[in-house]
């Protein structure tokens, strides 16, 4: 039996913001142009891809993230078994379309970390170091965007109000973490 | 304090709170709210610096951030301490300690005063015409010109305190917060637009929110009352965001702009910790309203930089702000109104004004009226043409000045006084207007230069915009920002306004003196001693431009940016020279304003925020097991892994000598990886990369090189094949992020019809090398039910393969020469793992080795390293790498660059291996490969790009580039050092296995 070990694995308390890493979440990156690709993904998971720019949808089981007009990220709304990295969504999706040339299927499962925030001073500790306008970003529920906070690429989701998923790649994301704990004493 | 230089209580200053505080190491008094300007001319105190060339002294010459003379250094050798900070801008708070400077030993004594009385000797220029000869004397004269140059002491310790960034997005920015500024602000809030109206000062108000003049009036109110009640309503207002102590300090082009925030400076040490200090404010704005007033010129005359010589809006600011005295016996010297409301003001305080000198003639709008029923002595039609006192000014001559204004007539008159309020009109604040691409136009009634064409979204108004009434300002603000914010009304449209009106303007831009102009010292730039006679000088000299006459006198080129003092040198060089004002055009008015400190500049980005780093999923243990890492890319990678004392050579050497003899594991994991799914997958590998991809079989693994348009080498890694439109590429480590950017670029813009997607997954996945004979029985080990026999699983190729529950992909591919497997996982599940590797192989002396032996064991084969062997100069044929460049495909990346008359000569720079005759001798990288000596100058042919001491081979190898090198097998050179010349030889770079045993063993 192998360990799992997730970078953060901690949660963080501050003044009207709560953080903490949500592992595992499986997450895959789908990608597709064809018409047929959206319809049969979207009878696969149940779940409409967003076709707006910068939107998602949420599902049951499943949310979906719009990233570019033929990319998505397709995360589990709940946490997963952490001792078994077989996806029975990504084997349909595979075989349902990769495998008959309609889209691509990638895992991305640890490509990304995902930190959950949630309080009202989100916003305020992202503008520390994000260019992105989110005046009216942080009043739209389920908004995504893809940017840069302390010089690192991550995507933001807004998932409620006053409720956030930010993913950033791995590699990156103990040291966003601990920007955004030096950040988050402050405000 | 001095009680006598308090007026009556000031609304701004709370004389509840006492405030304790050192200049030049003595204790004086304040009040909370004063500035430390307020405070010391509360105190008596106007000597306070030395000025820059001539140390003469110089007193506090205005009330806010354009001056010249008050900057002090405060809170002496300790790590807070801080030059040129304006005694006008800093708030005093218990414990701020500040000191004169430029002056030695004090600044009532400075030796460097001696300046003073050789000033006829130091025109402009004198640097520059002085220290030309002789040329050998010149290391000499830097000592001393070094040492005398700049204000101030830098800090020597590290900067304690923390600052922050901030970004901003609104729809209305407004620059100001005086009364044109409020009514923008509200206005633009109350009409649904998000808001941010930014102001340097503590209180919001500007001047208007002190201002007790009978004659400004606003619907029968004081102006600074009517004022006063709409700032009070705005904290009512959503969508409007107020920041004070906040100084826009950069106009960018499309509306960015920064502004600093000072948060703590006017706080007590105890209260400023852990706190941050500034913040710099990016702020995008959709409109910007400039509303940043004017600042009031000085008059340029014979001696008139005297400590006691203040402007006029100063001393009234000064009294009527902060209840402090700047004079018990004022004179004013004026050339429009302003000053006689600073007249009546100190009048009606009980304050003493023996005069007031006007250079125009009779005048009789309301204000002047006044202040003759005040029986206030004026003398119209008169100048100023010299003055007197050391450290404070004692008194003034005055002479009546001639019909056109260019000499004096009659006797001289002397008039006793300790405090001179000086106002020559005002000058429009520009600045961030020009620095935003703005062009100007010259008033020639006014004598100011306005704002005429806007380079992007924003308005100016008020003062700044050249309005100077308060009735031009509210009938021009209703007009223009409506117009502007597109409203149909405001609520200042039926305001009753009331104000004294200037009938007569006269301005001289240098008064004249009974002296001639070379024995007089009419200072234009204060804080740089620039004299209309230098100004003067550099025109006789032959400089035309503005921007020379600026370089060669100094003028403008202070902390102060020359804010009083620039319209005068203009005005000089127009009259001077003839040229019209509008024709000779302004200074370049640069970023920032107002000087910023480092700090806020650089903001967190200190400690270990200065830079992003990567982590792969092993790095605690790599941390946890003394690993000393070396940067790659972001990355933080395990470098070598030093046991007890080692050095860096003998632990790679340790490394490198376990990983072929009995197993080494390396992490892997920071190479990039990049999924590519689609029917054109092999296609699009095919015009990628320089190899064919098309008949790659499932399952297989192959190394290819990817070029640039131009033919070179541009990355490597291996390919490989997962199923049959699907494939895994590696790159390099640095190279990862623009390989998937140049990919999907080429993907969207030259090959749309391709359908082929990629997808990073370099993070996803953590790479655990382990190479060496034993390789395979510890990947059996962690693996059992994996068949790694060469049959099933032969060098360059892949398999699925389960840990656990957990899939994995395991890769037969070697960087190393030697036989070695790839293992790559989810990275989550990288450290347990690895761990797992490390336990298994602790039986065959498994030993973790960095990028250094890594570095040493391709070389030993003779694999290059994409951006060390090679530098975007070397194509796959340079690098003897000629069985990788496919003749049969149509084509690739960087193809017809191959073919090209300069990449196929036969002389271009070739990889080559590099033998030294000493085998002990290591070469140095980057050293030089000549093959003559003797000839001058030295002829290189190339030079070493990978030097080590292989401890398999027990022998020095290199690889290097050779110009020909390729047919130079063999053949001896000399690579020249500093102090020898080592004998080299030419050799086959592959060193170690060129029959591929041990990788197939």
């Amino acid at each position: 039996m192998l360990n799992y070990n997730s970078p953060i694995n901690e949660t963080k308390d501050f003044n009207n913001l709560k953080m903490s890493e949500e592992s595992p979440i499986m997450k895959l990156v789908i990608r597709g142009k064809k018409r047929e690709f959206i319809s049969k993904v979207g009878k696969l998971l149940n779940i409409l891809l967003p076709n707006e720019p910068n939107t998602s949808t949420v599902g049951n089981n499943i949310s979906a993230l719009w990233l570019s007009p033929d990319e998505w990220m397709i995360h589990s709304n709940d946490k997963i078994d952490k001792n078994n990295n077989m996806y029975p969504i990504e084997e349909d999706l595979i075989n349902n379309i990769h495998k008959i040339n309609l889209g691509a299927i990638t895992d991305v499962t640890d490509q990304f970390t995902m930190i959950k925030m949630e309080g009202s001073q989100i916003y305020e500790l992202f503008s520390n170091s994000c260019p992105f306008n989110f005046n009216d970003f942080k009043k739209k529920k389920g908004a995504v965007t893809q940017t840069i906070i302390n010089k690192i690429d991550v995507i933001i989701h807004n998932k409620e109000i006053n409720v956030v998923n930010l993913l950033v790649r791995r590699s990156f994301s103990s040291h966003l973490w601990s920007w955004l704990n030096d950040g988050a004493k402050r405000i | 304090m001095t009680k006598n230089l308090r007026t009556k209580a000031s609304k701004f200053i709370d004389e509840t709170t006492r405030i304790s505080f050192k200049f030049d190491g003595k204790v004086y008094y304040g009040y909370k709210g004063d500035t430390l300007a307020s405070a010391l001319i509360a105190n008596g105190i106007h000597l306070v610096a030395r000025s820059f060339k001539y140390h003469r002294p110089r007193g506090i010459m205005t009330a806010g951030s354009e001056e010249p003379n008050a900057i002090v250094q405060v809170n002496g050798n300790s790590a807070y301490t801080e030059p040129n900070v304006r005694a006008t801008e800093i708030e005093i708070y218990d414990g701020l300690e500040a000191s004169s400077q430029n002056c030695w030993p004090n600044v009532n004594f400075d030796i460097g005063g001696i300046n003073n009385i050789l000033s006829p000797v130091l025109p402009a220029g004198f640097y520059y015409k002085t220290f030309m000869w002789p040329a050998s004397f010149w290391e000499k004269y830097e000592y001393f010109i070094r040492k005398s140059a700049g204000l101030g002491k830098s800090p020597t310790k590290p900067d304690p305190d923390i600052y922050e960034h901030k970004h901003i997005h609104c729809d209305v920015l407004v620059i100001g917060g005086g009364i044109s500024g409020i009514m923008a602000a509200k206005t633009a809030a109350e009409n649904n637009f998000k808001t941010l109206l930014l102001d340097e000062k503590p209180h919001l108000g500007g001047s208007t929110i002190y201002q007790n003049s009978d004659f400004d009036k606003i619907n029968n109110q004081s102006s600074s009352t009517w004022l006063e009640n709409e700032i009070s309503k705005l904290k009512d207002i959503k969508n409007l965001e107020i920041k004070t102590r906040t100084s826009v300090v950069a106009y960018h082009g499309y509306n960015f702009l920064l502004a600093r925030e000072n948060l703590t400076d006017h706080l007590p040490f105890d209260k400023k910790k852990n706190k941050i200090r500034q913040r710099l404010i990016k702020i995008r704005a959709k409109k910007v309203i400039v509303a940043t007033g004017s600042i009031e010129r000085p008059l340029i005359f014979n001696n008139n930089d005297r400590p006691g010589i203040i402007l006029s809006s100063a001393i009234k600011k000064y009294s009527d702000y902060y209840g402090v005295i700047c004079g018990n016996e004022n004179v004013l010297f004026t050339n429009n109104d302003s000053a006689y409301e600073t007249a009546i003001s100190l009048f009606n305080k009980g304050i003493r004004v023996n005069a007031i000198i006007d250079i125009r003639d009779k005048v009789t709008s309301s204000i002047v009226n006044q202040a003759e029923k005040l029986s206030i002595k004026i003398y119209n039609s008169f100048t100023i043409v010299d003055t007197s006192g050391y450290r404070r000014i004692k008194n003034i001559s005055i002479m009546k000045l001639s019909k056109d204004g260019q000499s004096v007539t009659g006797s001289k008159t002397q008039i006793n006084c300790d405090c001179l309020g000086v106002s020559g009109g005002w000058t429009p604040a520009v600045h961030l207007f020009t620095q935003s691409g703005g062009k100007l136009k010259f008033d020639y009634d006014d004598n100011v230069f306005k704002p005429n064409k806007y380079p992007s979204d924003q308005i100016s108004i008020g003062a700044c915009n050249g309005e100077f009434d308060l009735d031009t300002i509210i009938k021009n603000f209703n007009n223009n920002v409506k117009t502007y914010l597109g409203i149909e009304k405001t609520s200042y449209e039926n305001l009753n306004i009331s104000a004294s009106k200037e009938i007569l303007k006269k301005n001289i831009w240098l008064l004249p003196s009974n002296k001639p102009i070379g024995k007089t010292k009419s200072f234009v730039d204060f804080q740089n001693d620039a004299t209309a006679k230098d100004i003067k000088l550099a025109l006789r000299e032959g400089f035309r431009s503005i921007e020379h006459v600026k370089r060669y006198t100094t003028t403008g080129m202070g902390t102060d940016q020359g804010k009083l003092g620039n319209m005068h040198a203009l005005g000089i060089i127009s009259d001077t020279s003839g040229v019209k004002m509008s024709d000779l055009g302004t200074t370049t008015f640069r970023p920032p304003y107002t000087p910023l400190t480092f700090g806020t500049i650089v903001g967190r980005n200190v400690g270990e925020f200065f830079d992003i780093f990567r982590k792969t999923p092993m790095h605690d243990w790599h941390v946890k097991n003394n690993a000393e890492f070396e940067n790659v890319g972001q990355w933080k990678r395990a470098w070598y892994y030093p046991k007890k004392n080692e050095s860096m050579h003998d632990a790679v050497q340790r490394e490198s000598k376990a990983a072929r003899d009995g197993a080494g594991i390396l992490d892997a994991s920071t190479l990039g990886k990049i999924d590519i799914q689609g029917s054109d997958a092999s296609e699009f590998l095919n015009r990628v990369y320089t190899n064919a991809w098309s008949k790659l079989a499932v399952g297989k693994c192959r190394y290819g090189l990817m070029l640039n348009e131009d033919g070179m080498v541009y990355d490597d890694g291996v390919t490989t094949r997962l199923d049959e439109n699907h494939y895994i590429m590696t790159t390099t480590t640095g190279g990862a992020a623009t390989v998937l950017g140049k990919l999907e670029d080429y993907l969207q813009t030259e090959w749309p019809e391709l359908d082929v997607y990629l997808t990073s997954v370099t993070d996803h996945f953590a790479t655990i090398s382990v190479c060496g004979p034993h390789s395979k029985k510890i990947v059996k080990k962690i693996i059992p039910d994996l068949d790694l026999s060469d049959e099933k699983f032969p060098h360059m190729s892949f398999k699925n393969a389960k840990i656990g529950n957990i899939k994995c992909r395991v890769m037969r591919i070697s960087f190393t020469g030697e036989q070695s497997y790839e293992i790559n996982i989810q990275a989550n599940f990288g450290k347990s793992v690895w761990e797992k590797c490390i336990e298994a192989g602790e039986e065959f002396n498994i030993t973790p080795y960095g990028t250094e032996t890594m570095h040493l064991l391709r070389a030993e084969k003779g694999f290059i390293i994409v951006g060390q062997d090679t530098d975007a100069t070397l194509t796959p044929i340079d690098l003897q790498m000629d069985w990788i460049v496919s003749k049969k495909k149509y084509d690739f990346i960087g193809k017809r660059s191959l073919y090209r008359s300069d990449t196929i000569r036969e002389d271009r720079k070739q990889l080559v291996g590099i033998i030294t005759e000493d085998p002990k001798e290591v070469l140095e990288e980057g050293a030089q490969i000549v093959a003559d000596v003797s000839k001058k100058p030295v002829e290189m042919l190339g030079h070493i790009t990978s030097s080590y001491f292989s401890p398999n081979l027990n022998k020095s190898i290199a690889l290097g580039v050779v110009k020909g090198g390729k047919d130079m097998l063999g053949k001896k050179l000399f690579v020249p050092m500093k102090n020898k010349v080592i004998n080299v030889q030419i050799a086959d770079p592959v060193f170690l296995d060129k029959d591929n045993k041990r990788l197939n063993a």
